[in-house]
């Protein structure tokens, strides 16, 4: 099954559910499909491990990306770099807009509202079923109501990040996925894809799945590794 | 319990509620924001106070106050606002209360950055604020360790009825890794009827217990002063926490480092061992006190030529490694400041350089 996100793709979540590692890799995966990728980062609430850590990478890959200045690049300081209004009027093929965790991090998303409302947005929620506050369906629904409300979007589809590092086995990405399929039964939000770690891959069985599976690389790596 | 996937500082907030920790006051700083963020969220749902203070100031008093009527109380932190708090430590430390201060270190001085940096290493081992005190400092190496040592610091703190702290930097706060809570969570407080201010009702007893730091009889401060270097000692002869790597072999070079800088060093000892060299490492899990004995007696070995203290700071740590080693063996500083972490590389290139010096 293959992945059909294509326009203007919000990446949302819990705080520490894997937005920016599910960003990069749908990036870098749709870029090597061909398509025109773009992405955004809206983070202005985690301090270490964003996108603007791999912008060299993504850069070479072909994939526009939109950060703040490079002098802000270690700044704790909410900059929203300018032209992203800008670019979501004029999107490319996968425009993905990386944003903070909770509902705070969305926050930022209201202020980009009139240019938002000018276009088909879609809003991915993305669970990892191992974070505190998201390791059930009402943790998951919750989040889900918060952010909505402080984004102003709706949510249009679920991601299932099932992550536990290198300890992630083949039956954490099925429990990930029967989470979600719970999720998007009582919300009726689709189910847009899942992850998984490029290791796991071979010891999946796919017909479990009645979605695409997007093959994990982590991107931002800790020093020692 | 299972396992979770955390932020270290989202990790020591809920280790603290598990050691029955439910006060807890705190200023935001990054990189030390999560854990007020999570406890937030958490503390009411178990009866717990959480109370955002108007400076570091305001919380290291508040800090001061709850422990003083014999609460378990905790704060968090990082440099600048460590700095701030020094002072309440001090009067703390003076007053003889347990309280548990954590520093998710970032980079200085001053305002520095907000990258990890172990740059305050000086202040929490040698004082920070002013008079003849020390804390108990334990330094973890990743998520897991934090939980284990947050847990532990509150006992600690009764035990010795002074401040602990948990010393991490920024990435200790900010990385996540896999972690499991024990399941046996909540440690009994201590019977603090005999000095904490916390009712003469309440514990059925006719006399006041007053809690102070102001000794003005310069006989009874003597004295005071020598009961608190006591437990020094004390903690010196019973806390002491290291972990050796790679010391079972005929190592070539012996590294000291703590923290995420340890696990760097790790990988950079594998690397090596790989090719066939032996490098060992004592990671010091306690800096107050520190494990001088283990350090001295692992340079001592006939094959060791060389030590070195690797740190995320100019070299501060190196001093207490010279100290342990006593001038048996040459000891030298290598790290790097600023919020770029050494890489593995970067280590093992500077142990070939020391090597080929010393052959």
């Amino acid at each position: 099954m293959q992945i059909h996100i294509k326009g203007l793709l919000v990446i949302t979540g819990n705080y520490g559910s894997g937005k920016t590692e599910t960003a990069l890799n749908l990036a870098f995966n749709r870029k090597e499909a061909g398509i025109d990728v773009a992405i955004a980062d809206l983070d202005l609430v985690n301090p270490y491990f964003r996108t603007r850590e791999i912008r060299k990478s993504l850069g070479e890959a072909g994939v526009k990306v939109i950060l703040p200045e490079e002098k802000y690049m270690h700044a704790d300081l909410p900059i929203l770099a300018p032209e992203v209004a800008g670019i979501i009027r004029q999107p490319s093929e996968l425009l993905i807009l990386d944003a903070g965790g909770d509902d705070v991090g969305v926050t930022v998303l209201a202020a980009l509202g009139d240019a938002l409302s000018r276009q088909t947005v879609n809003m991915i929620q993305v669970i990892n079923p191992f974070r505190p506050f998201t390791d059930n369906v009402e943790g998951c629904l919750k989040i889900m109501r918060e952010i909505e409300q402080r984004s102003k979007l709706k949510m249009t589809g679920l991601v299932s990040n099932s992550n536990m590092m290198e300890h992630t086995s083949p039956d954490d990405i099925y429990r990930g996925y029967e989470l979600i399929c719970k999720v998007s039964q009582q919300s009726g939000i689709r189910i847009e894809f899942i992850t998984a770690d490029t290791r796991l891959i071979p010891m999946l069985d796919m017909n479990r799945f009645e979605c695409p599976v997007l093959p994990i690389k982590r991107r931002l790596a800790f020093p020692w590794n | 319990m299972a396992k979770v996937l955390m932020k270290g500082n989202e990790a020591i907030g809920e280790a603290a509620i598990r050691a029955g920790c439910l006060n807890y006051f705190a200023y935001p700083i990054t990189p030390q924001s999560e854990v007020a963020e999570y406890l937030s969220k958490r503390l009411p749902e178990v009866n717990g106070v959480f109370v955002q203070g108007e400076s570091e100031v305001a919380v290291g008093y508040m800090i001061f106050g709850a422990a003083a009527c014999g609460e378990r109380v905790m704060t968090t932190s990082s440099s600048p606002g460590v700095s701030l708090m020094s002072e309440a430590i001090s009067y703390i430390a003076g007053a003889r209360c347990p309280a548990v201060f954590v520093n998710i270190v970032r980079g200085g001085p001053g305002l520095g950055g907000i990258l990890p940096s172990q740059g305050d290493y000086f202040q929490a081992t040698k004082g920070g604020g002013h008079g003849d005190y020390h804390m108990l400092v334990m330094a973890p190496d990743g998520v897991q360790e934090a939980v284990e040592m947050t847990m532990k610091a509150f006992p600690l703190a009764e035990k010795y009825r002074g401040p602990v702290m948990i010393l991490g930097d920024g990435l200790i706060g900010q990385m996540m890794e896999p972690v499991e809570f024990p399941d046996d969570l909540y440690v009994e407080p201590t019977n603090k009827d005999d000095w904490a201010t916390n009712g003469m009702e309440r514990r059925g007893s006719s006399t006041k217990n007053i809690v102070k730091s102001l000794y003005l009889d310069p006989a009874t401060l003597n004295n005071h002063n020598l009961l608190l270097k006591s437990q020094y000692e004390q903690m010196k002869r019973e806390e002491v926490r290291f972990e050796s790597y790679n010391t079972d072999t005929d190592y070539e070079l012996l590294i000291v480092s703590y923290g995420t800088m340890s696990r760097v060093c790790k990988t950079a000892i594998d690397n090596l061992k790989a090719e066939g060299l032996e490098i060992g490492m004592v990671r010091p899990q306690t800096l107050f006190p520190f494990p001088e004995k283990a350090i001295h007696d692992a340079a001592a070995k006939e094959s060791c030529k060389h030590v070195v203290s690797i740190e995320m700071s100019m070299g501060q740590m190196v001093e207490d490694v010279e100290r342990s080693v006593k001038g048996k063996k040459e000891v030298t500083w290598f790290g790097q400041c600023g919020g770029e972490v050494p890489t593995p590389e970067a280590v093992m290139e500077h142990i070939q350089t020391l090597l080929n010096q010393n052959q």
